[in-house]
């Protein structure tokens, strides 16, 4: 019975009050304590939305049937296939379900501002919301070549397109603008961002000058309004130009206009 | 032979007592945190909607006790805000959580460099010894946009800084 012997030792006990006593000044500093600001600034919340893993499957469970019947509400202003006429409004067709779930329940909550948006997303349910997603999102982008209707037509390649093609597949390293490209595809998506092959070009354009004025402000944690504020009007423009011509859904580099 | 076997025994439980002993505080620090949380623990998925990080928190903020603390989060494929203005020659506190990925937000012209982990909060003090514009990219690559993430460090000098109202948050908007 030597283990029994050495639990009861004292001199043991002391041993391992000692080693405790050593753990405690470790267990301490191994986490400083929060020295918060005393006062924090009044919260504001970009949107109510985080991309956890219920919110995903909330947004991604729609049934694209139910979507399409609430869909021709839609239809007079995002159009039937989902392109646009008006070109301040955006084409819908491919957009990404969860894209079209954020943006509507930020209409609903007022984080994104719209008069007409806002009055239509109320007046919708959550569940809605997911049935239009995946209705959209099964809609083909790029519109039938074959089709004389108000589709975005490809643009001729302008040095004017050189800018926003540098932009969109290189990005501007020194000025810490990150490629389009890397977040809205083709090359790789980033949750929440939407795809903008084909997209209206003035809409792309009036989006960025929102962004830089802070008018628009429901993207989570300002991704958006960081790089609109660093772009310059003519790159807005050109950004425009660029994505309003289709040429956002093209394999990388093809882009590049040829000198 | 008995006795010898009761003797490893013995041995091998004396040790696993002593080897609890010098577990037990760290054991309890993890049971802690696991009840009330650690201060630098996050959910990189709510950043926006409560807790430090915040968008209206971030930036740098002057402390009651004079010390100046900038707050970051770092995402594909940008540091928010993307830039920050401190004083010369002045202790300065990074407190850094990531969104989504690992990167490493590190000031060029100098040895500082913090790795960012997301649901973690990475804490550095740094004193800059001249004023400038310090470009910070990113040093642990982060997908397709990392060559191209990086944000500034405003310093300036000491008269020219002016200490923001406790709610306050300074951005790039400096004069």
């Amino acid at each position: 019975m030597l283990f029994l012997r050495a639990l009861a030792g004292v001199g043991r006990i002391r041993l391992s009050a000692a080693l405790l006593a050593v753990g405690i000044p470790f267990m301490v500093s191994g986490n400083p304590p929060l020295r918060s600001s005393s006062a924090q600034p009044p919260l504001h919340t970009p949107s109510q939305i985080a991309w956890t893993e219920q919110t995903i499957s909330a947004a991604s469970s729609g049934d694209a049937v139910r979507g399409l019947v609430i869909a021709r509400r839609c239809a007079r202003c995002h159009g039937a296939e989902g392109f646009s006429s008006d070109p301040l409004v955006p084409n819908l067709a491919g957009m990404e379900t969860l894209t079209m779930w954020k943006q509507m329940n930020d209409f609903r909550d007022g984080k994104r501002k719209s008069a007409i948006m806002s009055i239509i997303a109320a007046d919708l349910a959550v569940k809605d919301y997911a049935d239009l997603a995946a209705y959209y999102a099964m809609l083909p982008t790029y519109p039938d070549p074959f089709d004389t209707r108000s589709f975005p037509q490809l643009a001729p390649a302008s040095t004017h397109m050189a800018v926003a093609a540098r932009l969109v597949e290189g990005g501007d390293g020194p000025r810490g603008i990150p490629p389009c490209q890397a977040c809205h595809g083709p090359i790789s998506h980033k949750i929440g961002a939407p795809s903008l092959a084909a997209q209206n070009s003035n809409y792309i354009q009036e989006e960025l000058e929102e962004f830089a004025s802070g008018h628009r402000a429901n993207d989570i944690n300002m991704p958006m309004r960081t790089i609109a504020s660093l772009l310059t009007d003519d790159e807005k423009q050109a950004l425009g130009a660029y994505y309003g011509s289709g040429l956002g859904s093209l394999p990388v580099g093809a882009s590049v206009p040829a000198k | 032979m008995r006795c010898r076997k009761l003797k490893i025994v013995g041995v091998a439980l004396a040790l696993t007592f002593v080897w609890f002993c010098i577990r037990f505080p760290y054991e309890m620090l993890a049971v802690a945190e696991k009840i009330f949380g650690s201060p630098n623990q996050v959910d990189p998925l709510t950043l926006h909607l409560h807790g430090e990080f915040v968008e209206s928190n971030l930036g740098t903020a002057v402390e009651p006790d004079g010390s100046v603390t900038v707050r970051l989060i770092a995402q594909q494929f940008n540091f928010v805000p993307e830039c920050v203005v401190v004083p010369e020659g002045t202790r300065v506190r990074f407190r850094l959580t990531s969104a989504d990925f690992v990167h490493r937000f590190s000031i060029s012209g100098t040895d500082h460099s913090l790795e960012v982990v997301p649901g973690h909060v990475s804490e550095s003090q740094f004193q800059f010894a001249k004023a400038g514009q310090y470009k910070t990219p990113c040093h642990e690559f982060c997908g397709a946009g990392h060559y191209d993430m990086r944000s500034r460090v405003l310093v300036v000098t000491r008269d020219r800084f002016v200490n923001p109202k406790p709610q306050e948050r300074l951005g790039c908007a400096f004069p």
